[in-house]
């Protein structure tokens, strides 16, 4: 089979830049239409210190604050920078939580597809506000209490910060993408890829805003290719 | 065959560091926020774009709120699990950095919400002063309550009520015949610029806090040494009966005249009659995008019977502030304060006369976050002042903010 015109489009988070044209692709990705899918993982390692999520001194509080809980900074999403067409067909627009528990976003990292609906329920019995002002999604949900939930579906890709508009060191994000090949890594920096279709691919790690230099990997027929990342 | 590329870059409505820094594992937190408040007023007597030369909006004689370069630094650093030490340093238009808080915080029992401080500590009276200033200011201006400075001042006194009255509308530079006799600003009924020294105990449930403080100084005159006759005594107990409703109520005594002034009255050092009375109650509700806050506070000052016509009875003043805050859409938001500052009478030579001239603020105008931690705000603010120089100024102005 011969590999046919393509077309890349790079999206650049926050919509900055969207370029669509014609291009070719490695013909790995065209014959492995008709092959067995493989899968992509390794492991993310995290060379660097990461915080998230710290207090500001409270001086002008009376006391000191409650305990609470603590997100993973060190939780990476690998994907693919580019993807077969197929990954685009959405036939079911799924549906996610990012629970408000303990004045923490839980999860701390969200990686979506396109057209999913997060629901923000409050599990807290404060007040919180969760807004963005990503390019990705504006959104600001007010105050709502415990045991109410909003909800906001994604339908851009890119990147979205998520903040309480009440306690300033709640953060979290989610990450949009428009085709499926993304995972998440374990507490053991552990990541897997499933179904990734035989070809050549440039994978990319990201964590807490920063991201990998894009790796080339090459899935073979039906079976795994390994891949792991050093994020500085 | 389609294939997509995405390059995942941080999102762009967050470029600037939006988080504190951490040392030492979390032992130790250091945040900052920076404001620049920048205005022009109008009045009849003033061309152009000009000061504030009302003084409405000036926090002592040398600072315009309202022109303002302010950099706080706040830190805080766990000693031990039970043991803090937090502090916020400010500078105001570049000047020297001054500590505005400095205490230490003590948690006997780690499973109980109870705390000790000690230091130059948090206001204990009212809620305005514990809203951290600027990010959690809807507007630029302060409260009336909180800033406006009336004629009164600790280190001088005022030996008839004619002196009193001669001095209505004149807060920022007053001049009393007893005790100090240089000119200086009064003070407001509760200096939401200056934190006092001493020690404070807070409890806390999910639902009630309590806290009671000693101190040096007095609401209105709060100091890190000593220069009074006397400690101030201050409580709030604040409720949430519902998520979203804060309710609390507020009450402060202590000795408010300086040694200058008491001596140059003929009193002992040690006396204990001119005093600071205040109570206080505030309440907050909020609810989706709305946000509604009340605020009232009562302040009595005892000042001595020195000459005639004598200044009977307690000064007392009234400050009620109402303010309310609505989300337009994501990151933009109106909002608009009411503030009445309010005197009771005393009998001068030419008649009965408020002691201070009464105040009304009202300020409205809009917030807009540019980044998260990037907000920009513009109000207009409108004052109506029954005496002094320059009794209505109208004012212009615009704050930015930053903070991490």
């Amino acid at each position: 089979m011969q590999p046919g015109p393509r077309a890349l489009i790079l999206l650049a988070v926050g919509g900055l830049t969207i370029l669509t044209g014609p291009m070719h692709l490695p013909g790995t990705v065209a014959r492995a239409v008709a092959a067995a899918p493989g899968i992509i993982r390794g492991r993310v390692e995290i060379g660097r210190p990461v915080t998230t999520g710290e207090r500001r001194p409270g001086v002008a509080q009376l006391g000191a604050p409650p305990e609470r809980n603590r997100p993973d900074p060190r939780q990476a999403v690998v994907y693919l920078q580019a993807a077969p067409r197929g990954a685009f067909e959405q036939t079911d627009a799924g549906r996610a939580v990012m629970d408000q528990r303990n004045e923490t976003f839980v999860p701390h990292v969200l990686a979506i597809t396109t057209g999913t609906t997060v629901d923000f329920p409050n599990s807290d019995r404060t007040y919180h506000n969760v807004f963005s002002l990503s390019k990705a999604s504006k959104f600001d949900l007010g105050r709502y209490a415990v045991g109410r939930s909003k909800s906001v579906r994604f339908d851009r890709p890119g990147i979205v910060r998520v903040f309480c508009d009440i306690h300033s060191h709640m953060n979290a994000f989610i990450l949009v993408f428009s085709h499926r090949y993304f995972a998440m890594t374990d507490a053991e920096g552990r990541y897997r890829i499933d179904n990734v279709p035989p070809g050549t691919y440039q994978v990319v790690a990201w964590n807490e805003g920063k991201t990998s230099e894009p790796k080339a990997v090459a899935v073979p027929d039906g079976g795994p290719a390994e891949l792991d990342f050093f994020l500085r | 065959m389609l294939v997509v590329g995405l390059g995942l870059r941080p999102a762009g409505a967050q470029m600037l560091r939006s988080e504190p820094l951490v040392f030492g594992d979390g032992r130790a937190t250091l945040a900052g926020d920076v404001s620049w408040s920048f205005s022009c007023s109008h009045a009849p007597s003033i061309d152009g774009c000009g000061e504030d030369l009302g003084y409405f909006n000036y926090g002592n004689y040398e600072t315009p709120l309202l022109r303002n370069f302010r950099v706080n630094v706040s830190a805080s650093v766990k000693a031990a699990r039970r043991i803090s030490f937090l502090t916020e340093v400010r500078s105001d238009n570049l000047r020297r950095p001054e500590p505005y808080a400095l205490y230490v915080r003590v948690r006997p029992w780690l499973n109980r919400q109870f705390d000790l401080q000690a230091g130059r500590i948090p206001p204990t009276f009212g809620a305005f002063s514990r809203r951290p200033y600027p990010t959690d200011n809807l507007l630029i201006g302060m409260p009336l309550a909180y800033q406006y400075l009336t004629s009164l001042r600790p280190d001088a006194l005022p030996a008839t009520a004619d002196e009193l009255i001669r001095m209505r509308g004149r807060g920022w530079l007053s001049t009393y015949t007893v005790g100090s006799q240089t000119p200086r600003a009064g003070v407001p009924l509760l200096n939401g610029l200056s934190w006092d020294a001493g020690i404070q105990a807070h409890a806390a449930t999910d639902w009630l806090d309590a806290a009671v403080s000693v101190t040096n100084g007095t609401l209105s005159h709060p100091v890190i040494r000593e220069d009074n006759a006397g400690k101030q005594i201050s409580g709030r107990v604040g409720i949430t009966p519902v998520t979203g409703l804060i309710a609390g109520a507020s009450a402060a005594r202590g000795p408010f005249a300086a040694r200058t002034a008491t001596l140059g009255a003929g009193l002992p050092s040690d006396d204990r009659s001119v005093t600071q009375t205040a109570w206080g109650v505030d309440i907050e509700y909020s609810h989706g995008y709305y946000l509604l806050r009340a605020e009232t506070i009562v302040s009595a000052w005892h000042l001595p019977t020195l000459g005639t016509p004598a200044i009977s009875g307690p000064l007392r003043a009234v400050a009620a502030t109402l303010e309310g805050r609505y989300k337009l859409r994501p990151g933009l938001y109106a909002a608009a304060r009411v503030d009445r500052l309010a005197f009771n009478e005393v009998i001068g030579s030419s008649g009965s006369e408020t002691w201070e001239a009464p105040v009304t603020r009202v300020e409205a105008g809009v917030g807009y976050l540019l980044q998260r931690n990037l907000l920009l705000k513009l109000v207009y603010q409108h004052n109506d002042r029954d005496g002094g120089r320059v009794p209505v100024v109208q004012i212009g102005a615009g704050q930015l903010v930053y903070w991490f």
